[in-house]
């Protein structure tokens, strides 16, 4: 009964993304237990992981659709820019609804460009990843203001950036996020239908699912989510430069991969791409602290990704096998 | 009377061609330079180049600049708008040399072609009989950048006025910048002369893991006592972490102390507020405007200079500031009235 339980536990796609966490925290127990057991550098790791796991749940609904969004990172900045810039003219409240219509506009043209234009979503959210980050130089001319004091102190920026019952509002809302569209992913029918296309495209059109209806839900909801990160970051820290949201899309990826999502669709969690995003983050936050050189951090985050995937493979065969 | 009408006739030409000729002569050549530059609209120092290149037009009506740039700091792109640019045919070219592998034969080619090449901002750092034979360099000087910033640091410690150097984070946003190396090593080595060490931290550019990375290393480090920005911009993320951990990053006798190379209306009210120690400006100004005379001279007069032109590192700080204040405004649109990023 036992072995039975743990062979549907491993099944799960996140089920690497829980081990690869125990470990981290068994690893970095021994290595530093301290330093990583402080309160402010879990603290820390938690505030850029959610900020990071907002934009990976994203990344992973689009991913289990079979498609891959690269822009993230971009539409993160155009957002976060859009809130502080339009936040003069608009207000708090305008200025965050503006910003996320644009988030939302990216994710729709895009899904369109891929569906439409029957492009590979690789190379629409690529040119979209330049595009978009043009425009932040464009729109900026390089310098971005920060948020004047009294829009700081404006409820819905303490919502959104301050902090809810102690702990900070980001790590509640991407929390919150994860449970809502989790239950959205396994309980609904926009889950059945998104896993389906995702899985096989023809046999999801053949039991009369509208596949292209599903990713463009899939890409909007991605860019909504990576717009709602940029308003998470700036409504706790609303100093920023153009620079906003720089090479994210590739750790918002790996996130997702590492959390179980498969590249070829149709498997992933949403709990996986949260449990990516504390991995990378955590790795590289204890790897400065250890004293190792910066700039290896990014070599780590490819040795991890492939770990991670080798991994779950073998867990997936493993399970398989048991089954 | 043949050879009177042939007399009037060669005259009349002669005349002519004399007119002609006097034309020409007082018409002034035509020149188009070209500035082929890793700084994008995504950097506001672009503008300082801008700026000194339309003085630059307005002083000499016979040339035409032209000022091409990639927004991603990107050697290939680089490389690339630098083959267009020779395909093009100028007068002269002005590059930085961002990486000296990459563009050497790009560079010779032009100078093979005939095309005078000066190099800005960035240099070729090797001895000057192996670098590539450009006609000069004009910028600041990276390695002195970091140390004339060192060097200041320790005579304001010996004055009492903020810590000595103890432990420097250099905080690189780009690791593969061989300029941001030169500026961590010369303030590592000016503050080695104090006993100080110096980490070469890379931050990212983006404020989220610049802010995460900066905390990390701060968390496990609580001796470092100062941090060198790459860009004024950087400096509020790391006063607030700094501040965040307890680390009094104000400009005073004890705590945290923060350092900038760049300055743009953020650097200026950092430095007004007393947030900012020192910003260093290179004479960007004077690296959109310099290249241009010496293309122009060489062109006009056959004149090469014989040693590099320096224009930086220029230090501003409080005693300074208010002769920054209207640049500021000029290139930036505000000056050190921006005091949001460090709130």
């Amino acid at each position: 009964m036992i072995t039975l339980n743990t062979s549907a536990f491993a099944r799960r796609p996140d089920f690497g993304a829980i081990v690869g966490v125990i470990m981290m925290f068994a690893v970095f127990s021994l290595i530093d237990f301290s330093g990583w057991w402080s309160g402010s550098t879990l603290g820390n790791i938690l505030q850029f992981t959610a900020i990071l796991g907002c934009m990976s749940i994203g990344q992973a609904i689009v991913i289990m659709a079979k498609e891959i969004d690269l822009s993230v990172g971009s539409v993160y900045g155009l957002t976060g820019i859009a809130f502080i810039t339009l936040e003069a003219d608009l207000g708090v409240p305008g200025a965050i609804i503006a910003a996320m219509a644009i988030a939302g506009g990216i994710g729709f043209l895009q899904a369109m460009a891929v569906i439409k234009g029957k492009i590979p979503s690789m190379i629409v959210t690529l040119g979209g990843l330049f595009a978009v980050r043009g425009l932040i130089y464009v729109w900026t001319g390089g310098s971005v203001r920060s948020l004047p004091a009294e829009s700081r102190a404006h409820w819905l920026t303490q919502l959104f950036g301050g902090e809810l019952f102690g702990i900070e509002a980001a790590i509640l809302w991407t929390a919150g996020l994860m449970v809502v569209l989790s239950l959205v992913i396994w309980r609904m029918k926009f889950g059945n239908r998104l896993l389906a296309t995702g899985g096989d495209e023809n046999t999801a059109l053949s039991q009369g699912i509208r596949t292209d209806r599903v990713k463009i839900r899939a890409f909007v909801l991605c860019s909504l989510l990576a717009g709602f990160a940029a308003i998470l970051t700036l409504a706790d820290k609303p100093q920023t430069h153009v620079t906003l949201g720089d090479l994210m899309e590739l750790e918002a990826i790996a996130a997702a991969v590492i959390g179980g999502c498969l590249l070829s669709g149709g498997r992933g969690s949403l709990l996986g791409a949260v449990l990516g995003a504390f991995i990378i983050t955590g790795v590289r936050y204890e790897l400065i602290s250890l004293g190792a050189p910066a700039s290896w951090y990014i070599s780590f985050v490819g040795l991890v990704l492939i770990v991670a995937l080798i991994f779950n493979q073998s867990l997936i065969r493993w399970a398989g096998n048991r089954a | 009377m043949k050879w009177l009408a042939s007399i009037k006739t060669g005259l009349a030409i002669a005349g002519i061609a004399l007119t002609a000729t006097t034309a020409v002569a007082q018409e002034p050549e035509e020149y188009r330079f070209v500035m082929v530059s890793h700084i994008g609209s995504n950097d506001p120092n672009m503008k300082w180049l801008t700026m000194a290149m339309e003085e630059f037009e307005k002083k000499y009506p016979n040339v035409t600049t032209e000022y091409v740039s990639s927004n991603q700091y990107s050697v290939q792109e680089l490389v690339r708008l630098l083959d267009q640019t020779i395909a093009s045919r100028p007068d002269g070219i002005a590059v930085p040399i961002v990486s000296r592998d990459a563009l050497e034969g790009p560079i010779r080619r032009a100078i093979d072609s005939g095309i005078p090449v000066v190099a800005f901002n960035i240099p070729d750092s090797r001895p000057e009989r192996e670098r590539i034979p450009y006609m000069t360099y004009v910028g600041g000087d990276e390695y002195l950048t970091g140390y004339k910033t060192g060097q200041y640091a320790i005579e304001k410690a010996e004055a009492g006025e903020v810590p000595m150097p103890e432990h420097v984070v250099c905080a690189m946003i780009a690791a593969e910048h061989e300029g941001l190396r030169e500026r961590c090593r010369g303030i590592e080595e000016a503050v080695a002369e104090v006993g100080a060490t110096t980490e070469y931290l890379f931050t990212g550019a983006d404020p989220a893991t610049f802010r995460s990375n900066l905390q990390a290393y701060l968390s496990s480090h609580p001796e470092s006592n100062y941090i060198l920005n790459m860009g004024d911009f950087t400096a509020p993320w790391s006063w607030q972490v700094a501040n965040e951990l307890g680390m009094s990053p104000d400009v005073d006798d004890e705590g945290m102390t923060i350092l900038a190379v760049g300055i743009g209306p953020i650097g200026l009210s950092g430095l007004k507020e007393g947030h900012l120690l020192v910003a260093s400006e290179q004479g960007f100004w004077l690296q959109g405007y310099i290249p241009f005379e010496w293309l122009y001279w060489y062109h006009e007069l056959g004149y090469e200079a014989q040693s590099d032109i320096i224009t930086g590192p220029i230090m501003v700080d409080t005693t300074n500031i208010e002769k920054f204040d209207p640049l500021s405004k000029a290139v930036f649109g505000s000056g050190s009235e921006d005091s949001s990023a460090w709130q």
